[in-house]
């Protein structure tokens, strides 16, 4: 599968798309790969402070990196775990860029804005005569986000792609 | 003797802690052990084992168990109907870029399905979209469990059913309990707001994160019309202002959702299913009330009365001052099935209260449903707090700990609200 099918699947799955067209939810996941593109060729700006710490693999879970408040934690056995999935898959995948795509992926959340993602998507809410009220799409920041970190992490697999096999749907 | 029924009773909530028996099961057996202790004889009239408390007892709540029937097959058809659904689904579209107006959106709703129906189908109503959206807009997980179970919480001083519950198992006028509801409902509602400001303003969290096992978002049901969206309000409006009794009020509601959302030729199935539907949502509760009713009447047997009252008596504080900081100490005592659930061993105490003449009514009224608005959110052991907690990823235990400063607010607030209107 390639990233556009992949990034459709994760709209498919996101509560509020459940019953979407198809094309409706491509269109969406092209627009916002083609953002996450954008923002990666962009300058890096903000200074981000990175921690490095256990408890990433969870009872239903496996969280790789987190963000809050310009704080981004990066959980070492989650990236051990990601990487045994890929290597079971023959992928060729470093711990080193594994690490880069976590914090890349958390510094696309903190760099993204939504609302001008929103408006690319053009997605409308309610409409009364002329006057349209945009909607919000939501999971579109999270294919955006997945896409700024492969092209700034250099990992042979797409995020979205190892993401969908940690989760057993690829 | 009195001392024996303590016994028995905290034998009964080691039996409902350690699930050993289902709650239920439990209860109808404290109730037995309480009559034979009172030495209530087997066979006779109403104050005997067979038909006072089995018999008369486990139909003392039926009113309550119509209502629960009519709650559950109103929020049976807000689920098939897609009104749920559509609800959370428009304030996410409309407010996704706002953390803060998701969670506060997601909060009215639950507070509409909690008006509706409890447990975890009211749980489910709203979170099941509600939960994964607030957390795709950066709400931790904690936080989205917990906002949606505040909701229901903060919607449960409105919920008819458990008007009619607290009217049944005191002896209260409905009319009395829906004063003192209206009273906690700002409470509940201005605590809540506080909840999810809180959670909000530390910031959106994002996360790459990878859910295993989280069950996957129902089929989506289409979106329900506009006008079908006031459903939840008319049981509470026809309740509220115009105080019409709960029962009509809830088919109503029932009316009004399939009239606006399915076509002539489909009312009879649409009805019937939802009908099954609520029929299998309400067992539990219905189980629970049988065994309530048991319970209440063993401890009104005039031998468990003379009992406990002297005991209950002298341990419950007389001044308003002492009432409001020795129960709301006693918070803990709700949680984890303990003897002030009031869904459980804490309607027992609560008809020693009335019946014992140790405070009035409206007091106990008050008392009780500021318990269960601690219970409602944060035990760790109800259906609500663990299939919320569960489908947004973390233990309950970790739902209570982020609740449980807040709804013990709500019941402190209830608990000064009662000792300044009623004692």
């Amino acid at each position: 599968m390639n990233d556009l099918e992949l990034a459709v699947g994760l709209l498919r799955d996101t509560p509020t798309h459940e019953n979407r067209t198809g094309e409706q939810l491509r269109s969406w996941a092209q627009t916002a790969l083609e953002y996450g593109d954008e923002l990666a060729e962009g300058p890096d700006v903000e200074t981000i402070h990175v921690i490095e710490r256990e408890g990433g693999v969870r009872k239903g879970e496996v969280l790789l990196a987190e963000h809050q408040r310009g704080t981004v934690i990066v959980y070492t056995d989650a990236l051990r775990r990601t990487e045994e999935v890929a290597r079971s898959r023959g992928w060729s995948v470093t711990r080193e860029s594994l690490r880069r795509a976590a914090v890349a992926h958390e510094v696309a959340h903190h760099r993204l804005d939504v609302r001008e993602l929103n408006r690319r998507l053009g997605h409308t809410a309610a409409r009364l005569g002329p006057f349209r009220l945009r909607g919000h799409v939501a999971g579109a920041d999270e294919i955006a986000a997945h896409r700024f970190a492969h092209r700034r992490s250099g990992l042979a697999v797409s995020p979205l792609l190892l993401t969908a096999a940690l989760a057993g749907r690829d | 003797m009195g001392i024996a029924i303590l016994i028995l009773m905290a034998i009964g909530v080691v039996l409902m802690l350690t699930r050993i028996l289902p709650t239920a099961f439990a209860l109808a057996l404290l109730a037995l052990g309480i009559a034979v202790i009172s030495g209530a004889p087997l066979t006779g009239g109403k104050e005997s084992i067979l038909t006072g408390v089995l018999q008369n007892g486990a139909v003392t709540l039926a009113a309550t168990m119509i209502a629960v029937l009519l709650g559950s097959w109103l929020g049976s058809l807000l689920d098939q109907t897609g009104i749920g659904g559509t609800l959370v689904r428009k304030i996410v579209e409309f407010g996704g870029e706002r953390p803060a107006v998701v969670a506060l959106g997601v909060f009215a709703v639950s507070i509409l399905c909690g008006s509706i129906t409890g447990s975890a189908p009211a749980a489910m109503l709203a979170g099941v979209v509600g939960i994964p959206a607030m957390i795709a807009v950066g709400l931790r997980p904690v936080a989205a469990a917990g906002t949606v179970l505040m909701g229901i919480s903060a919607g449960s001083p409105l919920e008819l059913p458990v008007w009619q519950f607290m009217s049944d198992a005191l002896g209260a006028p409905v009319s009395e309990v829906r004063t003192v509801m209206i009273r906690l409902f700002p409470i509940a509602l201005v605590v809540g707001i506080a909840y999810v400001l809180v959670q909000t303003r530390r910031g959106a969290r994002h996360a790459w994160a990878v859910q295993l096992d989280r069950p996957k978002a129902r089929i989506r049901r289409g979106d329900a019309p506009w006008y079908a969206l006031a459903t939840p309000l008319v049981p509470i409006v026809l309740a509220l202002g115009l105080t019409v009794p709960i029962v009509p009020s809830l088919l109503a509601g029932v009316i009004y959702a399939l009239l606006t959302t399915t076509k002539w030729g489909d009312l009879n199935e649409r009805a019937l299913r939802s009908l099954y539907k609520g029929f299998e949502v309400a067992a539990p509760p219905i189980a629970l009330f049988v065994a309530i009713g048991m319970l209440l009447a063993a401890v009104k047997l005039p031998g468990a009365k003379t009992a406990l009252t002297p005991i209950v008596s002298a341990i419950s504080p007389a001044a308003p001052i002492w009432f409001v900081v020795v129960f709301a100490a006693l918070v803990p005592l709700c949680l984890f099935r303990g003897p002030l659930n009031v869904f459980g061993l804490g309607a027992g105490v609560a008809g020693v209260l009335v019946t014992g003449g140790i405070y009035p009514m409206t007091a106990v009224v008050g008392l009780m449903a500021s318990y269960n608005q601690v219970f409602g959110v944060s035990d760790p052991t109800s259906t609500q707090t663990v299939w919320a907690a569960q489908y947004a990823g973390v233990r309950p235990e970790r739902s209570m700990l982020s609740t449980l400063p807040f709804t013990w607010v709500v019941g402190l607030g209830g608990m000064v609200l009662t000792a300044v209107l009623y004692l």
